[in-house]
């Protein structure tokens, strides 16, 4: 007699390819075909975590139609089942496995859309946690500040794109077909950031220098560290920008001494 | 746990035994703005774990009785529960407070692979000894009783020796758990493996059944002239379920009962309409019969 990991085995493999012939060994057949009660679970499947891949990707789902989006999800699906039964954290491999299957990876800007989906997804679903306000630092003596390092608030990525994924995803999830008509496809690096923002996803796209700073400061890199020699006021405009929107967790000053053992983050 | 109650403003946790209805996300606003006439609400526990379910839910509780039902956790697994799923549930009932915790006789998770539906599990006597562990470490780290509910099915086993019934008195002997006796399950899987809803019903341990629950199932064509009843939650709940549900509350005693709608979910008067039918059976007057062989 088979044990039981033996049966969940093959019915587990059975339902994630097409081949169902380990787990009709198991199934009983009566009244009518095995296969037949066998196929609804792998229906059930397909449809639970199909759905879960759309609701993660939905200006993908728009963009090449939900016939198309089952295809690719059936296919994702098979390489890549979930691990966990917390669905929430399912399909953060999408974005590269659109860029690799052979009926996407034309459509170079879908795997940016892709990106930037999953990190909506990311932010939306980040632990709530104060932020610095931006008069936390008030108080601080000036001879201070350099030493100042501060950790990301958990609702708010930096992205790099190679297309205008942003825009493209927002005329699709608003259905603006003439701003979508109007957006040029072409390849474009662009640095966002993505914040969570009263339960909806705020994207704005930073400059690179603006984006590089904020890897840095976000990496917990020092003031005096980031502060450029030139353009160091479009720096305090960024920093101020930063506290006012609330994109810190928390802020530290490293002793005297310490700022250059802080992590160099290249651009 | 108790205490905190008291602290946070909050109704007690106590499912009552009245009619509840299954928490769905179109609902949210509506339970929100109106705090409509519901006597408690149920949510499936792994829809609720971040983001603005779980917070739209803490409002909820303070209003509200709340259930948690688990569709995750995967208590048929031989190869042991998720760790990491476990402290997930464990940390939303800290936060949540729930009247009830439960989860289903089946399984989910085989090698690591979520599969995302409730499988039904061969009924053997290691089936049973996998399913008293699983169980028995989700009370450790509950500090509770959970109940397990009987599935739904479309197939059987051929190497099956012990009959559902059967096999879930003994999971509630061997670990002290409730169950939660779902009677659309029973008619579906009545009708799909010809077994006899009533003598499942009877073969039940009546103290130890402590919630019920009510669906809508469908009725799918096979080639042939086969049919199957499908457990889509998509409609309103079916007369031979109604029928059952009134013999259940005869034999067993009023139940926290629910009315559960996952597909094609309605406008919430229509669940709060069901709801009130089920509590109107709910309140009939006992026959004396029934009463002695409950507890």
């Amino acid at each position: 007699m088979p044990t039981l990991r033996d049966i969940q085995r093959d019915i587990a493999r059975s339902i994630l390819s097409p081949d169902d012939g380990a787990a009709l060994t198991h199934i009983a057949g009566d009244g009518f075909a095995a296969a037949q009660r066998f196929k609804i679970y792998r229906n059930n499947v397909a449809i639970t975590l199909i759905a879960a891949l759309r609701l993660a990707y939905p200006a993908v789902d728009k963009l090449v139609g939900s016939d198309f989006f089952d295809g690719v999800a059936r296919a994702f699906i098979a390489q890549h089942p979930p691990h966990t039964a917390f669905l929430g954290d399912y399909g953060s491999e999408f974005a590269d496995f659109l860029a690799a299957f052979p009926a996407t990876a034309a459509l170079a800007y879908l795997a940016d859309v892709a990106r930037l989906e999953w990190t909506a997804n990311v932010v939306l679903n980040a632990p709530d946690a104060p932020a610095v306000r931006p008069d936390g630092l008030a108080g601080l003596a000036a001879s201070e500040h350099g030493r100042v390092r501060f950790a990301p608030h958990p609702a708010v990525r930096l992205l790099v794109v190679g297309y205008p994924a942003d825009a493209i995803w927002r005329a699709v999830l608003d259905g603006n077909e003439a701003a979508l008509g109007a957006i040029k496809l072409a390849p474009e690096l662009i640095s966002l950031l993505v914040q969570r923002k009263a339960d909806s996803v705020v994207m704005i796209r930073l400059e690179r220098d603006e984006a590089c700073w904020t890897r840095r400061l976000f990496s917990g890199v020092t003031l005096a560290e980031i502060t450029p020699e030139q353009d160091s006021a479009r720096f305090v405009v960024l920093l101020a920008d930063h506290l006012a929107h609330g994109r810190f967790a928390d802020w530290t000053t490293l002793p005297p001494g310490h700022a250059a053992t802080s992590v160099r983050t290249s651009v | 746990m108790l205490s905190v109650s008291v602290l946070t403003d909050r109704v007690p946790e106590t499912i009552p035994a009245l009619a509840g209805i299954g928490l769905r996300f179109p609902h949210h606003k509506a339970v929100i703005a109106q705090r409509p006439p519901v006597a408690w609400f149920e949510v499936h526990s792994e829809n609720y774990l971040q983001g603005a379910a779980f917070r739209d839910l803490e409002i909820i509780r303070r209003d509200y009785p709340v259930s948690l039902h688990g569709v995750g956790l995967s208590l048929g697994s031989a190869d042991g529960l998720e760790a990491a799923h476990l402290d997930r549930i464990v940390h939303l009932a800290e936060r949540i407070e729930p009247g009830l915790v439960s989860e289903h006789l089946s399984w989910s998770i085989s090698e690591g692979d979520y599969l995302g539906d409730l499988l039904p599990l061969p009924l053997t006597e290691e089936a049973l000894d996998v399913v008293c562990s699983n169980v028995d470490r989700f009370q450790e780290a509950m500090r509770r009783r959970i109940l397990v509910e009987n599935p739904s099915s479309y197939l059987q086993y051929r190497h099956s020796t012990i009959p559902e019934s059967e096999f879930l008195s003994a999971v509630t002997q061997r670990t002290g758990c409730g169950i939660l006796c779902d009677l659309n399950n029973i008619v579906v899987c009545a009708a799909n493996h010809s077994w006899d809803p009533h003598a499942y019903l009877d073969a039940l341990p009546p103290a130890d059944i402590k919630e019920l629950h009510l669906a809508g199932h469908t009725v799918k064509a096979l080639d042939g002239d086969a049919m199957l009843l499908i457990d889509d939650h998509g409609s309103k709940v079916d007369a031979a379920v109604w029928s059952l549900f009134r013999k259940a509350v005869q034999r067993f005693r009023p139940l926290p009962t629910l009315i559960e709608w996952d597909t094609n979910i309605p406008p919430l008067e229509v669940l709060i309409e069901q709801a009130n039918h089920a509590a109107a059976i709910l309140l009939e007057p006992r026959q004396a019969s029934a009463h002695a062989d409950a507890a």
